[in-house]
């Protein structure tokens, strides 16, 4: 019994790659069908939004982490 | 960071009526940018570096923006600026009106000779841009920088905040509220917006109205309005405070700088050696005397009549100082402190002077005319870029106020080379100038004299030495004229209200080149110690020659896929770690050395995490020091990496941010960095600022930051830029360093490589890379025999029974294979002994080991 299904080729640098797959992993991956090389991973179509949206999330921790403000010597 | 735009003052109509020149229209904004088609109409005829400076200009803004959403100090008050629009300016509103949003300014008036006038203002913000470009601008300038803090300084285009405390900063110099006013109305595009003025006016009305003054050791509060005195004395807690039996208010006549010669400048020889002791001598005569005499022609003819003005003062004992200092802020009189050394007749003089060959700078020269303007002592701070020659204005101070000197660093390391400065500087008796440290604990001879010490020696409440005491109770025990504060930018507030409060100065100067805290405790200082006083240009410095040319670029090192993903899994603590140990970085940071290295630059690599500085120094066969480097081992790695021409680059922890003085280094590496420190960043440049070779033509110092992509490191690395672009410093960005691959002998050029480098990371992090290297050193040898042997069991194929540790079976002293990477540090101490002669010691210690073999042998 074949079972289809649907995804679309998600084209990217490898950095962001790296986080799409943590993404995945952290979610009992359940968006990557299947991790194609460096730039490229196949995505479930229904899933597509949601890991975009987390995937913003994600960026924008990344440029704007908490900071501990000490600075004394 | 999507850059946000903000709208320079006044900007709306400008675009239309105003173009005064290319300059003040919003240019080609950057290709991001939403509005940039919107504004770049007309914009062709730009030529390319008027579009070089808007882009500068653009960052510039799109950074400050922020800045000023969250730390406005004036509230603005949108309506009452409303009340200024006069009949014909009227409110035009055109296609890129609604841009401006809340920032449109165009219901101020430009004046009609508008193009002549350097500078715009935004009435909510009180911020002031002044175009460079403007004939005017160099006397605008210094007005500015008397009255309002540099926020942003630029090549074209200059940032300055009117803030309560510049204000208050401008009245303790001399000015009146009067003449900020005028001045500014006369340097304005457009009139002064209403609020401005009143802001202005209420601020300084009742800033520098009350001083407190030390006269023949009694202290004074000290008036030019008697109505302000009196209301002072019917205050309950500072009219109970006064003294009396000295009479009621008593009036005196304001002083002048009449007769105060600050030694070192271009015509104190001359008084010197006529030995007159008079003769009014404007600060600044010669170079920048146009600047300052320019700025002030409409002030000092007022000035002039002030001289014969009264002053009101009451006395109040020593011990109510500071409750009456308190109550004075409390009820709206901050007090401003000021020293008559010329008058205090009870301490006595100390003999010192600067040496008749010193000339001191023309910008030390206007900073220290600031803090003696009306012929006494005010206590301040002073920001002077590293290596700019902070300590010799210090010095300067000392030796025009002529009394007992207190100076206070952070470092022992420092003490001694104040005190060295001091000698090399001025003519004062070695005997005079005393350390007070740890290790040592003098005195001076004489009556008065100098003391340099530390401020945790000063601050240490725990138990002290009997010896510490006594030294302790000998500077409580003196009032001392001028109190030295160098960096003061690091001590926390608490530690100066114990300073303060222990020593007794008259007057105290702190010095310091990055006047900034990411804590925000600096406005602290303001009320410690006192206003800022002046503030140097880097960029005009630099164009001097006074401190070095600086390319800035900030190197974009990828990561790579493995790395990154375990980044992406790692805690805090590893990702750190991890950027900094990014192969590509490694990579980067081995082609820049060698780069420079061979353009005969002397390199400095700062690295904050311990264990990436070791291993890079390790791989790269270099020499390090860090926290746990003995002093010894430092004072030779230093020495070598001066004069050794072999050693040409020195790996650093963050332990050689500050006064560390190394006039050799002309290159500087950073690839690990204290978070979004500003101030970290800064001082780092101040490494390699005082660069020898800095007059040498076309020499240019280069500070690279090597930045690992797609990390926390880029957003800490723009914030950490912040205040260098404010400086003027412009940030190239390098993304792809040509023929870095063809770079011989490249580390971790292979997959392989790299991933054992991660691995070997991991792991050592794990299990607490900090003594890792220690441990390194200590088994290194027996690690290598266990090598050898190891091989021959192979070739022997037959069971044999060796002496080995528990970490051999498991295969734990693999590491020691790659042991090729010692230290540097210890090649050095190798060929330092050979060279000290040391060939007996060298054979005793052979004959030794011949010995051991011997008896090994027949065992």
């Amino acid at each position: 019994m074949v079972k289809a299904v649907r995804g679309v080729l998600v084209e990217c640098e490898p950095a962001i790659k790296s986080i799409l797959v943590h993404i995945d992993s952290t979610h009992h991956h359940e968006f990557i069908i299947e991790d194609l090389d460096d730039t490229h991973l196949f995505v479930k179509e229904a899933m597509l939004q949601v890991l975009k949206s987390k995937l913003e999330e994600r960026l924008r921790e990344t440029y704007r982490p908490d900071e501990p403000l000490e600075d004394s010597e | 960071m999507p850059p946000k735009r903000k709208a320079a003052p006044g900007q709306g109509n400008a675009t239309k009526a105003g173009r005064a020149s290319a300059m003040s229209t919003p240019g080609p904004a950057t290709p991001r940018s939403l509005d940039s088609s919107m504004m770049s109409d007309g914009d062709d005829d730009f030529d390319e570096d008027v579009t070089e400076a808007q882009r500068e200009r653009e960052a510039l803004l799109s950074r400050e923006a922020d800045d000023f959403v969250n730390k406005f100090t004036f509230k603005g008050k949108r309506l009452q600026g409303q009340d200024d629009e006069p009949a014909g300016g009227g409110r035009r509103a055109d296609a890129a009106t609604r841009l401006f949003k809340k920032r449109d300014f165009s219901y101020l008036p430009l004046k009609p000779d508008h193009q002549n006038r350097p500078l715009w203002i935004d009435p909510d913000s009180c911020t002031v841009v002044l175009e460079r470009f403007n004939p005017l601008a160099e006397q605008a300038t210094d007005f500015l920088i008397t009255i309002a803090e540099p926020k942003s300084r630029p090549t074209f285009l200059h940032e300055y905040a009117l803030t309560p405390h510049s204000l208050y900063a401008a009245v303790s110099v001399g000015l009146r509220p009067r003449d900020i006013i005028n001045t500014l109305e006369r340097f304005l595009k457009t009139s002064l917006p209403d609020v401005v003025r009143r802001k202005i006016e209420d601020h300084t009305k009742s800033f520098g109205k009350v001083k407190l003054v030390l006269k023949h050791n009694k202290y004074f509060v000290e008036s030019v309005d008697a109505e302000v005195l009196q209301t002072l004395l019917k205050d309950q807690v500072i009219g109970s405070l006064r003294v009396h039996g000295s009479g009621d208010i008593t009036t005196s006549y304001a002083p002048t700088m009449g007769g105060l010669v600050i030694p070192g400048t271009q015509n104190a020889a001359g008084v010197h050696q006529a030995n007159l002791r008079q003769a009014e001598k404007k600060p600044g005569e010669g170079g920048d005397a146009s600047n300052e005499a320019d700025l002030f022609t409409a002030l000092n003819e007022e000035d002039d009549d002030d001289d014969k003005e009264a002053v009101h003062a009451f006395e109040i004992s020593d011990a109510d100082v500071e409750t009456v200092q308190k109550r004075c802020l409390d009820i709206g009189f901050p007090i401003l402190e000021e020293y008559d050394f010329r008058n205090d007749d009870v301490n006595p003089n100390l003999e010192i002077d600067l040496r008749p060959n010193t000339q001191i700078r023309p910008y030390q020269e206007k900073s220290l005319s600031k803090m003696f303007g009306n012929g006494r002592a005010k206590s301040g701070i002073i920001v002077l870029p590293c290596g700019a020659g902070k300590t010799l204005v210090g010095i300067t101070a000392a030796c025009t106020i002529k009394k007992g000197v207190i100076v206070l660093c952070t470092s022992s390391m420092s003490v001694v080379q104040w005190r060295q400065e001091f000698l090399k500087w001025s003519n004062i008796n070695p005997d005079d100038v005393a350390i007070f440290t740890a290790e040592s604990k003098q005195k001076f001879s004489g009556s008065t004299g100098i003391i340099v010490t530390t401020y945790s020696m000063v601050t240490n409440s725990r138990e002290r030495s009997h010896d510490s005491k006594k030294m302790m109770d000998f500077l409580r025990g003196r009032e001392w004229g001028l109190m030295l504060l160098d960096e003061v930018h690091v001590v926390p507030a608490e530690m100066f209200r114990r300073v303060i409060s222990s020593i007794k100065s008259h007057s105290k100067l702190g010095l310091t080149a990055t006047l900034l805290r990411e804590d925000d405790k600096i406005s602290h200082l303001n009320f410690l110690i006192g206003p800022k006083l002046y503030e140097a240009n880097w960029m005009e410095l630099s164009q001097q020659g006074h401190i070095a040319k600086v390319q800035c670029a900030e190197v974009w090192c990828p990561m790579p896929t493995e790395f990154y993903d375990e980044y992406l899994r790692a805690n805090a603590r590893m990702r750190r770690t991890l950027y900094a140990m990014n192969p590509r970085k490694f990579q980067a940071c081995q082609y820049l050395i060698n780069y420079h290295e061979a353009r005969g630059d002397k390199i400095i690599v700062f690295s904050d995490e311990l264990y990436s500085l070791k291993q890079y120094a390790l791989k790269l066969k270099k020499v390090f020091i860090y926290g746990g480097t003995s002093q010894n081992e430092r004072m030779q790695v230093l020495e070598n990496f001066q004069h050794n021409p072999e050693v040409n680059t020195l790996f650093l922890s963050k332990i050689g941010d500050t006064s560390l003085d190394l006039p050799e280094a002309t290159c500087l590496i950073q690839i690990s960095s204290h978070f979004g420190s500003r101030r970290q960043e800064a001082q780092r440049l101040g490494r390699i600022l005082r660069a020898k070779r800095r007059n040498d033509e076309g020499f240019n110092a280069f500070f690279y930051s090597l930045v690992s992509k797609d990390t926390q490191e880029m957003y800490y690395s723009s914030k950490r830029q912040a205040f260098l672009v404010d400086q003027g410093y412009a940030f190239k960005v390098i993304t792809q360093l040509a023929n870095i691959e063809k770079t011989p002998d490249l580390a971790f050029a292979t997959p392989l490589e790299s991933r054992e480098l991660l691995q070997r990371t991991l792991v050592d992090n794990e299990r607490g890379g900090e003594d890792d290297v220690e441990t390194d050193d200590l088994f290194g040898k027996p690690g290598r025999g266990a090598g050898g042997r190891g091989g021959g069991r192979k070739a022997g194929n037959g069971v044999r029974r060796t002496a080995g540790m528990l970490s051999e079976l498991a295969g734990g002293q693999d590491m020691a294979y790659i042991e090729q990477n010692k230290a540097a540090n210890k090649a050095l101490k190798g060929k330092g002994k050979k060279g000290a002669g040391g060939d007996g010691q060298s054979k005793f210690f052979k004959g030794l080991q011949r010995e051991k073999e011997k008896s090994r042998a027949r065992g």
